[in-house]
């Protein structure tokens, strides 16, 4: 868009990205449904593979394991992986490019197709296999080798405590699809979300690298900073739902306000969810907040990193955005309940196929947000440091304590009913400021802003 | 010394602008937008860009299956132009490899026996790897006899060796012939030009 002027967008010079005919409308469809479908294979596969482990190790240890297998690592780490190829093509989707398509499968008949970029993934895997490793040597080898480790388990742990399914019947087992059913529930997700500020600092620290060291005292200072917004904009949440567990605030998320309205986080907390983006987003370090990355300067803690290690940080922050989006649908869009017509569906469907269903709808909305932690990755330039030192702790912050504030005190007043009231009124003038009338005209506040005359500056009058 | 600061002249943002939120959706709405342009669109193949038309905004060439049609004038890699009888036109003058500013045309001359010129190229060889596509030589040349009109770029090769070009790979395309040439070959031109001879 390089060469759009003020007066003409480009769209309108070429007279293109006018019109979608019938044919893209039907290829889309088709696509959109093939997309659709196969989440929902995938669903039955993962629901599928913990009734199968139940069966043969019996209920606890089945389900222990088949939902680690199921959720952390066929969900989470291979829609992490397939994100880190998502992020190049989708970005390339949005900058008008078409992103890596070079690596392609050997197929008889299929050569010139590139999947997707699919097979990129492979490349890249033995790429970083098959790189040497290097260690600085005044570096300190035992942390360096630790810190990789440390950025990315906690990650792993983070997803345990997420629902992505009810009780169901299967294959005459009751699957779940949660790893762990934690009291403490978000607790245990702050706990080891903290964690991970370690790992990329002892990364920063370990490299004995002016660079690392810049890229990990960012880190630090900004993963600090916005874990307070993080933990505070979900207070809120936890008033209204009188509960730690992601479950029970899933189960909550069930019912109805006044009848008609869905008890989504969504509609009791919308500044809190604006807070809790922008904090997870710089949470993960990544655009608009990747500063301790700073690709183009100082390209961060892990500069000293290679092959596989350096791999551990990458897929680490994909893995982030995949747990952050599933938490946000947890906690804000209803986890794995559609918002009207659940009972007559489950009626309709029978308690297995609906249990399904519910997994899908999960897997649907994860994938969405997903999607759009990545579109706003290739939409925002990035902050200056101050910048975020600035939206971190003086917007964020006084914005999420005063929506725990006003939480609070309208749960005491009138209970769910004055919170969904609350959280409707703040929606309402979010989007009346969003999509209102366009901006106040500048021209009345240029005597108050005035840029300072350059004519004579003191300076010059100096000299 | 004192820093002097440049005056930033920046036009004051607005109360809806100063809170961001606004122009945070409106951004994620553009970015928004276009994917779901390039994601649904069928692209248009068309080499030619500006041409392009469709629901499909890409704006990018798959180079080696798409090519863009080059200009009449655009300066490829040499070729040396043949005669009549399949010998290149080049008379080993060396003004060719004089003029180059780049110094990558190498040529040793030798002589005809039995024909009415005296000179011919036994090694002209040009490293496209130093060649700075400038186009001095073809307008040295007073024979017409190289010419940058192949449409090719200098080509992808595995070691810098295979970059330099020698007369048989130079020497290609439809032979030519202007009626300029004092000497015709094979045989000695009429009046004078015979005292040439040895």
């Amino acid at each position: 868009m390089s060469h759009a002027t003020a007066h003409a967008p480009e769209l309108e010079v070429s007279g293109r990205g006018r019109g979608i005919t019938s044919a893209e409308i039907v290829r889309g469809t088709f696509w959109t449904v093939v997309f659709l479908v196969f989440l929902f294979a995938v669903g039955l596969v993962y629901a599928l593979l913990v009734a199968g482990l139940q069966k043969l190790l019996g209920h606890d240890w089945g389900h222990a394991i088949g939902s680690i297998l199921s959720v952390v690592l066929l969900f989470v780490m291979v829609l992490g992986a397939l994100l880190t190829m998502a992020d190049r093509k989708w970005g390339s989707l949005v900058q008008d490019r078409l992103g890596p398509n070079r690596a392609r499968l050997p197929i008889p008949g299929l050569k010139n197709s590139s999947f997707g970029g699919i097979p990129h993934l492979a490349a890249d895997v033995v790429k970083m296999l098959t790189k040497e490793e290097t260690v600085p040597a005044a570096g300190a080898r035992f942390v360096f080798n630790l810190a990789p480790a440390l950025a990315f388990g906690p990650v792993i742990v983070l997803f345990g405590v997420v629902p992505m399914s009810p009780d169901f019947p299967l294959w005459g087992e009751s699957v779940r699809l949660q790893v762990a059913d934690v009291d403490q529930g978000l607790l245990v997700v702050f706990g080891a979300a903290s964690i991970a500020v370690l790992g990329t600092t002892l990364a920063g620290w370990a490299s004995n690298s002016k660079y690392a060291l810049l890229g990990g005292m960012r880190a630090s200072a900004q993963m600090i900073s916005y874990e307070v917004t993080l933990g505070l904009t979900l207070v809120g949440l936890m008033i209204v739902f009188g509960t730690l567990k992601l479950d029970e605030m899933t189960a909550g998320q069930a019912t109805h306000v006044w009848g008609w309205l869905p008890a989504w986080g969504v509609f009791f907390q919308p500044l809190a969810i604006i807070a809790y983006f922008a904090a997870a987003n710089a949470e993960l370090k990544r655009a608009p907040f990747d500063l301790p990355e700073g690709e183009s300067e100082i390209v961060g803690y892990f500069i000293e990193y290679s092959g596989l290690k350096f791999g551990l940080f990458m897929i680490s922050e994909y893995v982030e955005v995949v747990i952050f989006a599933g938490l946000f649908t947890a906690m804000f869009f209803g986890g794995y309940h559609l918002p009207w017509g659940e009972a007559s569906l489950a009626q309709l469907l029978g308690p297995t196929a609906m249990g399904l269903v519910q997994l899908w709808v999960f897997i649907v909305k994860t994938v969405f947000f997903c999607w759009l932690s990545l579109i706003v990755r290739w939409t925002f330039p990035r902050f200056r440091y101050d910048q975020v030192m600035n939206l971190g702790w003086k917007m964020l912050l006084p914005l999420s304590l005063a929506n725990v504030l006003v939480t609070g005190a309208a749960m005491l007043w009138g209970g769910r009913e004055a919170a969904a009231a609350v959280g409707l009124a703040e929606l309402a003038l979010l989007l009346a400021y969003v999509i209102g009338a366009p901006a106040i005209s500048r021209s009345g506040e240029e005597s108050s802003l005035a840029p300072p005359s350059h004519e004579a500056p003191a300076a010059h009058a100096a000299h | 010394m004192a820093i002097q600061s440049l005056p930033v002249i920046a036009e004051p943002l607005g109360a809806r602008e100063r809170l961001y939120l606004r122009e945070v959706v409106r951004g994620v709405g553009i970015t928004a937008g276009h994917f779901i342009h390039n994601l649904f669109g069928i692209r248009d193949p068309n080499p030619e860009v500006l041409e392009r038309r469709g629901f499909n905004l890409d704006a990018a060439q798959q180079y080696p299956e798409e090519r863009k049609q080059l200009p009449p004038g655009y300066r490829g890699m040499h070729r040396l132009v043949p005669r009549e009888d399949g010998k290149p036109r080049c008379v080993a003058c060396y003004m060719c490899a004089t003029v180059c500013p780049a110094q990558c045309i190498y040529i040793e001359a030798g002589e005809y026996d039995a024909e009415g010129i005296e000179k011919y190229p036994v090694r002209f060889e040009i490293d496209e790897l130093r060649c700075i596509v400038c186009g001095f030589c073809v307008e040295a040349c007073p024979k017409d006899a190289i010419r940058m009109d192949t449409g090719r770029h200098s080509p992808a090769v595995l070691s810098r060796g295979l970059a330099t070009f020698d007369k048989e790979a130079l020497l290609e395309g439809p032979a030519v012939t202007h009626p300029t040439d004092v000497l015709t070959y094979g045989k000695p031109a009429r009046g004078g030009a015979a005292g040439h001879r040895t």
